[in-house]
C-alpha cells in the first residue's frame, strides 16, 4: 500500500463523520462529496467498512428509505456521540497538522539556509 | 428493482453474500451491506464505473474487510450447520429416492456419515468459492453436471461395495416412503434457496435428478446389464449436453431479443 493511501485510511473515519455532520446523506453521495473536496479515496467501497464501524460505535444512526430509482437506500445522520467524536477528531487533527507542518517546515527552512 | 445490475456486479453481490454467510455473519447485517452495495453499484454503473472501482484491486480482500467489521453470529451459525446437513442429506437421498432404492444398514450409516462430512467440505467449497464465480457463464452448468456425475458415481460405487459387504439393511423404504423423501428433499431445497436467497439449491438438484429419473424410466432387466449401464451413462451425458446447449441457445435468444 502506498504512503498516501495509508494516510487516507486513517483519516477516512473523521472525514466521513464530518460529511455526515453536514446533513443526512448516503453512501454514493458521500463518494461524490469526497471527490468534490478532492479527497481521493483508495476505492469507492472502502467507505463501507468505515461506515459499519461508525454505526457500531453509535456515532451515526441509519434509516432505510426508498430511493428515487427503486432499491432501498441507507441514510446516515450523526448522533450526539458522533458530534463529540467529531470534535475530538478536529482537535487531534489540528494538533497533528500543526506538528506535521512544523516538522516539514523546519526542514524546508534548513534546506533554504544550506542553499545560501 | 427497476434497473438490473450488470452480470459482474450481480456475481460480486452473490459471492459476497455466500462468503459472509459461510463466515457465520449475521443475516440481517449481511442483507444491510448487500443492499447498500447494490444501491452503490446501481449508481456507479449508471456513471459507467465497474465493480473494480468499488472493490479496488481484489474483490476477495474487500469482502474480508467487510467481514472484519461484522461479528460472528453463533446462534445463527448453529442453525446453519443443521441446515447444511439437511441439504446434503437431501442431495444424497434425491437420486436413490427417485430410483426408489432407499435403504439403511449399519455399515451403510457409517459410510454415509463419512460421505456427509466429506461432501460438506466438497459442496461447501463449490458453493462458496466456485459456483458464485460461474453464475453467469456456461461453465456453471458444466461444473454443476460434472459435480453431479462425480458425486453420483462415487455414491453408486459405494453402494455396490456395500452390497458386496452383504450388510443387512434394517430399513428398506417402501415406494410411498421413497416418494415422501422426494417431497421432503424438494421442501429442503426450496427452504435452503429462500434462506440463502440464491437459486443454486434449486438449479443443482434439477440437474442431479436427471440421471436417476432416466434410470427410473428404463426397465429393470436392462438396468442390471453392464453394457446397458454404460450406454445409459453415455446417453445421459448426451442428454445433459443437449439440455445444456438448449439452455445456452435460449439464453442467447433472450439476450438478442
Amino acid at each position: 500500500m502506498s504512503t498516501s493511501s495509508q494516510m487516507l485510511k486513517g483519516l477516512l473515519d473523521g472525514s466521513l463523520l464530518a460529511l455526515i455532520a453536514k446533513g443526512e446523506t448516503y453512501g454514493y453521495e458521500m463518494i461524490e462529496k469526497l471527490q468534490q473536496h478532492k479527497f481521493a479515496v483508495v476505492s469507492e467501497g472502502s467507505i463501507y467498512p468505515v461506515l459499519m464501524r461508525l454505526q457500531k460505535n453509535n456515532f451515526v444512526s441509519t434509516e432505510l428509505r426508498k430511493s428515487p430509482n427503486g432499491p432501498k437506500r441507507k441514510y446516515y445522520t450523526i448522533t450526539a456521540e458522533g458530534e463529540k467524536e467529531l470534535q475530538l477528531f478536529k482537535e487531534q487533527w489540528q494538533h497533528l497538522s500543526f506538528g506535521m507542518n512544523s516538522i516539514l517546515g523546519e526542514r524546508d527552512e534548513q534546506n533554504a539556509k544550506s542553499k545560501i | 428493482m427497476n434497473k438490473m445490475l450488470s452480470q459482474k456486479s450481480e456475481q460480486f453481490i452473490i459471492e459476497l453474500r455466500m462468503y459472509l454467510t459461510s463466515k457465520g455473519k449475521n443475516d440481517q447485517q449481511i442483507n444491510d451491506i448487500v443492499e447498500e452495495l447494490s444501491d452503490h453499484l446501481h449508481e456507479a454503473e449508471a456513471e459507467g464505473k465497474s465493480v473494480e472501482d468499488i472493490t479496488g484491486g481484489s474483490p476477495r480482500a474487500y469482502m474480508k474487510t467487510i467481514g472484519n467489521e461484522m461479528g460472528f453470529d453463533f446462534r445463527q451459525f448453529a442453525g446453519l450447520v443443521p441446515m447444511m446437513t439437511f441439504l446434503l442429506l437431501a442431495y444424497f437421498s434425491l437420486g436413490p429416492a427417485i430410483e426408489g432404492t432407499i435403504s439403511l444398514s449399519k455399515t451403510g450409516l457409517w459410510i454415509g456419515l463419512g460421505m456427509v462430512i466429506l461432501s460438506f467440505i466438497i459442496y461447501g467449497f463449490f458453493l462458496v468459492n466456485i459456483l458464485p464465480k460461474l453464475y453467469h457463464s456456461k461453465s456453471f452448468y458444466v461444473v454443476g453436471i460434472a459435480l453431479q456425475l462425480v458425486m453420483t458415481g462415487v455414491f453408486v460405487v459405494i453402494l455396490l461395495l456395500e452390497l458386496k459387504l452383504d450388510t443387512e439393511p434394517f430399513f428398506v423404504a417402501t415406494p410411498m416412503q421413497n416418494n415422501l423423501i422426494i417431497i421432503a428433499d424438494i421442501i429442503i431445497f426450496i427452504a435452503a434457496a429462500i434462506y440463502t436467497k440464491t437459486w443454486f439449491t434449486i438449479i443443482l438438484p434439477i440437474f442431479m435428478a436427471l440421471g436417476p429419473l432416466a434410470t427410473r424410466v428404463i426397465p429393470e432387466s436392462i438396468n442390471k446389464n453392464p453394457t446397458y449401464i454404460a450406454m445409459t451413462i453415455a446417453i445421459l451425458i448426451i442428454v445433459s449436453i443437449g439440455i445444456l446447449v438448449f439452455i445456452i441457445q435460449k439464453g442467447k435468444r433472450k439476450k438478442n431479443g
